[in-house]
């Protein structure tokens, strides 16, 4: 077990330096000259360079990643080159809505997706089960943004139940704050939802086809007792492994869902500051949320290796 | 080249279900599909007027009407028209950036299974690296910061699926080197590449249509996502995503502009995922279906 937590550990210090080195050099490539971008186009060459200087941009890109690099492993994100803000506080400030919005949505997701997956797959071949395939088949079609603008004109603007888009600090009115999240975790929820039936309904499929619950159905089990005692067990393992693998999935939806609804989240303040070449700010934000990613997955392979060690053994 | 000797099962009676079933997903999303190209190429020839000219006369019309049947947007410019269009974006950018990746991703892959156990290690690594960044969020900061439009987009697309070709491209390939015509092949002196190009590519062919139509979906339905947000395509290109985006901005959602850019969307995403598990079965019977 400790040399697979070792190569799991190797992987995951491995994909960050990659991953940070990818962001890193995406973002300066991509963003041309900062200075001279933020000063406009009427801007002295010696103007350009003074604000390059105090940016700290005039230094070798070397220099400038293995620095940025070295601070947010001492924990410091770097700051707002205009406002002097901590990244830190950034984040922090908009976590209160993106991180309700992607958990909640992910057990929606979930909670709709397993049982009604374990039925499907339960039915294959007859006419219920080929309808939750077709509707699955569908939703994973819908993009979660249109599912967003539907939903807020059935209930926003037809029965005026809820908001159309907003946000109230939890602080001020916690319950405004409920009602402004429910819509997008729907939206979101519903297209999970879509996705992991497909997952869940194949993964059920696999092991109902396998000895151990024939075993249980000779022993004696009815169909539902074996799939539940048995089956459910076994077919947890790639469930949580296909929820790691979402997890990118789920902050892509976040993102969008954010924009739809206008709430204060993760993804406004990216391109707020992506549009002022705040490239610190962007790249620390970014680097964060690749970070909890990885991390993500790194603790699904280790659950996986724990939960069944055929896994550990072979790796 | 490789002969089956074991005699086919009996076909029993949910598998004979099954097949029927299979053969539906294949029809419709065939039917879906040619209709979306259809369309495509029908707006290179014909559109009904010019989806791109304001036209403040004919703001607003409701759907259904003479000469707009889908009537018109907020500033008086044809809904079918740009629907039209915007089926022309969603195959250059989604098809372009499926392509581009599938190339990518069907080289490295093939390396890797076929090129020894250092390079397999490197391409599978840097592949599941890749993979666990979040692809939306890079495809926004890319776009965001290279200026948006189709180019970008494609590019964004192929950062975002090459990892996941280079993957199935990988294993497909790795269960074909172990053919016994592969080993004859080496035995009768022919080098690796000529094993890859002659027998190892025409036989994950049915692998790589398949994979190619449901990144085409894929990469239609964050395109429309990208233009939502504003960093996609912008005009005079049209996207359906910009469509919505604009429905939203400038009408309010309740308008039934919002209701035309998501159903094509919807259509045409469900036409090429049917028809690429439609054709996993025809040209791929031995890989099993996955959920996605």
């Amino acid at each position: 077990m400790a040399i697979y937590v070792l190569r799991k550990l190797a992987f995951f210090v491995g994909a960050v330096f990659v991953a940070s080195l990818a962001i890193f050099l995406l973002i300066r490539a991509a963003g041309g000259n900062v200075a001279a971008i933020v000063l406009g186009k009427d801007a002295t060459a010696e103007a350009i360079n003074a604000l390059a200087h105090s940016y700290g941009l005039d230094r070798p890109l070397p220099v400038q990643y293995f620095s940025w690099l070295y601070n947010m492993v001492q924990g410091d994100l770097g700051q707002s080159f205009r406002t002097k803000e901590l990244v830190a506080n950034l984040v922090t400030d908009r976590l209160g809505v993106s991180i309700p919005l992607a958990l909640s949505g992910l057990l929606l997701g979930l909670i709709i997706a397993i049982p009604v997956g374990t039925y499907a797959a339960r039915n294959v071949g007859t006419w219920s089960g080929a309808l939750l395939a077709l509707f699955s088949q569908i939703g994973v079609a819908v993009p979660v943004f249109w599912a967003g603008i539907l939903l807020s004109v059935l209930f926003g603007v037809r029965l005026g139940w809820l908001p159309t888009g907003g946000w109230t600090d939890w602080n001020k009115d916690w319950v405004a704050s409920i009602r402004s999240l429910v819509l997008p975790v729907l939206s979101l929820g519903l297209i999970m939802a879509a996705v992991l039936i497909r997952y869940v309904r194949s993964a059920v499929l696999d092991v109902m086809n396998q000895d151990y619950v024939r075993t249980a159905r000779a022993v004696g089990m009815t169909r539902t007792q074996a799939l539940l005692q048995v089956g459910l067990r076994n077919a947890a393992l790639p469930i949580v492994t296909i929820v790691g693998l979402q997890i990118a999935e789920l902050i892509g939806g976040t993102v969008i869902i954010e924009m739809v609804f206008s709430l204060p989240g993760l993804s406004r303040m990216i391109l707020a500051n992506v549009a002022a070449r705040e490239v610190i700010v962007v790249q620390s934000t970014v680097m964060l949320i690749i970070v909890f990613v990885i991390f993500v997955n790194f603790v699904v392979d280790l659950l996986y290796g724990i939960i069944d060690p055929r896994i550990r053994n072979a790796a | 080249m490789s002969i089956s000797t074991s005699a086919a099962p009996p076909v029993t009676a949910p598998q004979r279900r099954r097949r029927l079933n299979l053969n539906a997903s294949l029809v419709v999303g065939l039917v879906l599909t040619l209709g979306f190209l259809g369309v495509a190429l029908l707006s290179l020839v014909w559109l009904p007027s010019n989806p791109n000219i304001p036209n403040v006369k004919a703001r607003m019309i409701e759907p259904f009407s003479a000469g707009h049947w889908l009537g018109t947007d907020g500033l008086g410019r044809d809904i079918i028209a740009q629907l039209m269009v915007g089926a022309r974006t969603s195959i250059l950018v989604g098809a372009g950036g499926a392509s581009i990746a599938l190339i990518l991703g069907t080289i490295t892959g093939l390396v890797a299974a076929a090129y020894g156990k250092v390079a397999d290690e490197t391409i599978s690594r840097g592949a599941d690296i890749l993979l666990s960044i979040p692809g939306m969020v890079t495809a926004l900061v890319l776009a965001a910061t290279m200026g948006s439009g189709a180019f970008t987009t494609i590019l964004a697309l192929t950062a975002f699926f090459t990892p996941s070709f280079t993957r199935v491209i990988r294993s497909a390939a790795m269960s074909v080197l172990q053919e016994d015509f592969i080993t004859a092949a080496r035995l009768y002196g022919r080098g690796r590449l000529f094993i890859l190009a002659r027998h190892v590519i025409p036989n994950i062919g049915g692998v790589m249509i398949v994979q190619f139509t449901l990144y085409f979906a894929a990469g239609i339905l964050t395109e429309a996502g990208l233009s939502y947000l504003g960093v996609g395509v912008t005009r005079p290109s049209i996207s359906w995503g910009m469509m919505l985006n604009e429905a939203q901005q400038t009408v309010g959602i309740s308008s039934p502009l919002a209701i035309w850019p998501g159903l094509a969307i919807v259509f045409v995403v469900l036409g090429l995922n049917l028809l690429g598990d439609g054709l996993r079965d025809v040209l791929d019977p031995k890989l099993k279906r996955r959920g996605a």
